[in-house]
């Protein structure tokens, strides 16, 4: 049987934002108001880190993406393993902490179409992951303490070999 | 009282963990569903494990389809804790044996309100 994945219903980009707001509120900040929607132009992030997952095996496969810039990153794992401000943050807790951040927003943004599949691990890269053919559905982007962190869904493409 | 925290991230363990520490859990980890197994092996007197979804290795629903084939952890207290929301997930998993089911992204209240629904801690005096 064929399914159909309705990622569409995504591409108003106020449900993303409503869960990237539930996160940053319940398991950042521990209060709502601390992220912002960003209007207009983006500026270029420095040094910037991608995390994202997937969404396969059923229906159109799908990646969430989020890109932030590594000190970003470094400040959100500094809150999730409840570091002290100027703490160094090893390699493999910057992956943990932001991979998780991706995990929760493509397990809920997952939650919102019908036949969605399943999540991959996620994936942590200070290079943008190969999107050939893949098809944007939402790319937003908010500010958090002054950082810009954006959320985006793509549609991936028929074959898998063409991703990274 | 010990509680078993099964998930592959370092970070949500220490959290969950965490929570459970405060309201008076001994807490051991374990970083996929097989690990899990062992750990129950190992410690016999585990009440409660919380259990991410997806996991490397062994996924959360495979740790608790096994676990419940267990007749000595029958008792064990069995509760996701992922960010898996689907309404056809949360029937899965509960219909394999899952007490309760708390979806990712969570505060610590919503933690311990489940706790407390399954008489683990006590409930909080309300004025």
């Amino acid at each position: 049987m064929t399914v159909t994945t309705n990622w569409e219903v995504l591409a108003d980009p106020d449900p993303v934002f409503a869960v990237a707001e539930d996160l940053f509120t319940t398991m950042i900040d521990g209060e709502p108001g601390h992220l912002m929607r960003w209007y207009g132009e983006r500026p270029a992030i420095l040094h910037p880190t991608y995390t994202w997952v997937d969404v396969v095996g059923a229906g159109d496969e799908a990646r969430v993406l989020i890109s932030m810039g590594r000190d970003t990153g470094e400040d959100l794992a500094r809150i999730l393993f409840d570091l002290e401000d100027d703490a160094p943050v090893a390699e493999t807790d910057f992956a943990d902490a932001v991979g998780e951040l991706v995990n929760v927003v493509g397990g809920n943004v997952k939650s919102l179409v019908t036949h969605p599949g399943a999540l991959t691990m996620p994936e942590v890269s200070d290079e943008m992951p190969t999107l050939a053919d893949a098809s944007p559905v939402v790319d937003a982007c908010v500010t958090w303490r002054g950082a810009l962190l954006c959320v985006s869904l793509w549609v991936l493409n028929e074959d898998p070999s063409s991703r990274s | 009282m010990k509680a078993l925290v099964i998930d592959d991230s370092r970070v949500m363990r220490r959290i969950v963990g965490g929570i459970l520490t405060d309201v008076g859990f001994d807490v051991v980890e374990a970083g996929d569903g097989k690990e899990a197994l062992d750990r129950l092996e190992e410690h016999d007197d585990v009440q409660l494990c919380c259990i991410d979804w997806n996991m490397p290795v062994m996924t959360g629903f495979e740790f608790v389809v096994e676990a419940r084939k267990r007749d000595e952890w029958r008792d064990i207290t069995l509760m996701m804790v992922t960010t898996e929301g689907e309404q056809n997930q949360i029937v899965r998993a509960l219909a394999a044996g899952a007490h309760e089911y708390v979806i990712k992204p969570f505060t610590p209240d919503i933690i311990i309100d489940k706790l407390q629904f399954l008489g683990l801690v006590e409930a909080k005096e309300t004025l």
